[in-house]
């Protein structure tokens, strides 16, 4: 049985790994240079204000990866038994917060700008002795704010999946949905041109809209994750097809009559323990439990820590649902 | 692909149907096309050297700047004189076009009228007039018309 060790990507992944950090440094200075930008033609605009503020938030995910990426593979120690890995789980968390309570704010700025009538002014700035209408610099600032962010979610994506980390998952998410923000800000800006003074609020609202989703969406999947939520993809949201095939050994182990096990994840890795009922008592049942437990966490580098409790008769507390290796609905 | 192809496609169109326009952007309630050959409401509060009240109304750096605009609108210009408070209160209510009274931007009243991009700076502080909130075609014609003036208020200003 090994115990929970300093956690390290397997070799393949190692390369996956290094590439995520890179992009996520990468996003991380793209998202500082597009909210300066932002800022900068931002004028009285509720929608580049809306925008604004998605930008700065959506540095969050990016944050907590490449923090989360430093501490979670310490090394478990007196204190902290069973590592770091739930470090990640926590930044997930911090930034769906921050998302939420951001995206709350912003619907209710941009609802009371459109019941108060307020009309945005846009006048015009000197660029280079030229006068401009800030309008289209804000414009142009969408754009860069909209496509290499695509591009870099669409790039993050495929990482995430292989690496099972929720962090850039969600990050690439949000990136790739970025174009949202783009399409409603600039008709926005556009609507403000044309002297319908609405269009700006209303885009700003869609905005608003949208980060207050995304952080219900992460906020929902944060909780679950502390709560020991059965391990799910992290992509479609399913049960990982992986405990499927832990109950498959279990089940095929001529000398277990009876067995039930339960799994959940933290962070990137996945700990668990199975309740068995061998058929009889001889010598060889410690080294039959230590050979299992072993064959189990081979199966996949996430399955960090399986232990195995030989029992008289299966816990009762585990009846119906709580016994995920047996009636769960969610596995079958 | 599909999703970023179709946004740009989308994007492309707005900006050809923006451009194509002349007159962009539009005034949501009319302001400049009212003013033009028309009247100019001006609101105005005595603060020397900006402005000053005279005989026939006011005179100063800021209600020269005023004249020589309605001037390009071929516009006449009508003065009210009262308590910068009061002035700006009308001009929240769409009352008045345009408020001077050496105005900077560091007042607190930004949120409730616009301020014209600063058309000078003297002592750090940042010179503005107060324009109608949102009319953007009014303001933009506004700030145009200062930014061309620059120079030789500077000049003027210069000690």
């Amino acid at each position: 049985m090994k115990p929970i060790n300093r956690f390290e990507y397997p070799p393949e992944l190692q390369p996956v790994f290094a590439k995520a950090k890179k992009l996520e440094w990468i996003s991380v200075f793209y998202l500082i240079s597009t909210s300066v930008v932002v800022y900068l033609t931002m004028g009285n605009s509720q929608a580049m204000k809306t925008a604004y503020f998605e930008d700065i938030l959506s540095l969050t995910p990016s944050i907590s990866f490449l923090i989360a990426a430093r501490i979670f593979h310490k090394r478990p120690n007196k204190d902290f038994p069973y590592g770091y890995h739930r470090v990640v789980t926590i930044a997930f968390l911090c930034g769906a917060l921050a998302l939420f309570s951001v995206g709350a704010f912003l619907i209710f700025d941009a609802a009371s700008t459109l019941i108060k009538q307020e009309h945005p002014t846009i006048g015009i700035k000197v660029i280079f002795g030229h006068e401009v209408w800030l309008g289209y610099l804000m414009i142009a600032a969408m754009v860069y704010s909209t496509i290499p962010s695509m591009i870099l979610g669409r790039m993050k994506l495929p990482l995430a999946k292989k690496l099972n980390e929720k962090n850039l998952y969600t990050d690439a998410d949000m990136n790739k949905a970025d174009w949202m923000t783009g399409a409603a800000a600039i008709p926005g800006i556009l609507g403000i041109g044309m002297g319908w003074w609405w269009a700006d609020s209303v885009a700003a609202l869609i905005i608003a809209l949208d980060i207050l989703w995304d952080g219900y969406t992460n906020l929902k999947q944060a909780i679950f994750d502390l709560m020991n939520q059965i391990p799910k993809n992290v992509d479609d949201r399913h049960t990982d097809p992986l405990l499927l095939q832990v109950e498959q050994k279990l089940k095929h182990q001529p000398w277990i009559k009876e067995h039930a096990f339960r799994m959940r994840e933290e962070g990137h890795i996945y700990l668990g323990e199975a309740f068995v009922v061998p058929h009889e008592h001889d010598g060889q049942l410690t080294m039959r439990i230590e050979k299992l437990a072993q064959e189990v966490s081979d199966l996949n580098w996430r399955i960090q820590e399986f232990l195995i409790m030989p029992v008289q008769e299966l816990p009762q507390t585990n009846a119906q649902e709580g016994r995920p290796g047996q009636n769960n609905p969610e596995i079958t | 692909m599909h999703r970023s192809g179709y946004f740009i496609f989308y994007l492309s169109c707005f900006l050809l149907l923006a451009t194509s326009c002349q007159d962009f952007p539009k005034d949501p309630e009319k302001t400049l096309e009212q003013v033009s050959n028309g009247t100019l409401k001006v609101g105005y509060s005595e603060n020397p050297p900006w402005v000053v009240k005279g005989p026939e109304g006011p005179t100063g750096i800021e209600a020269e700047l005023v004249r020589g605009f309605a001037k390009t609108l071929n516009a006449k210009v009508e003065w009210q004189n009262d308590t910068e408070q009061n002035l700006l209160e009308d001009l929240e209510e769409k009352k008045l076009h345009l408020v001077i009274a050496g105005i900077t931007d560091d007042s607190p009243w930004k949120s409730k009228i616009s301020f014209t991009r600063p058309y000078t700076e003297m002592a750090k502080k940042k010179h503005v007039l107060c324009v109608v909130m949102g009319e953007n075609a009014f303001i933009v014609k506004l700030e145009k018309f200062l930014h061309q003036q620059q120079s030789t208020l500077e000049n003027r200003l210069q000690p």
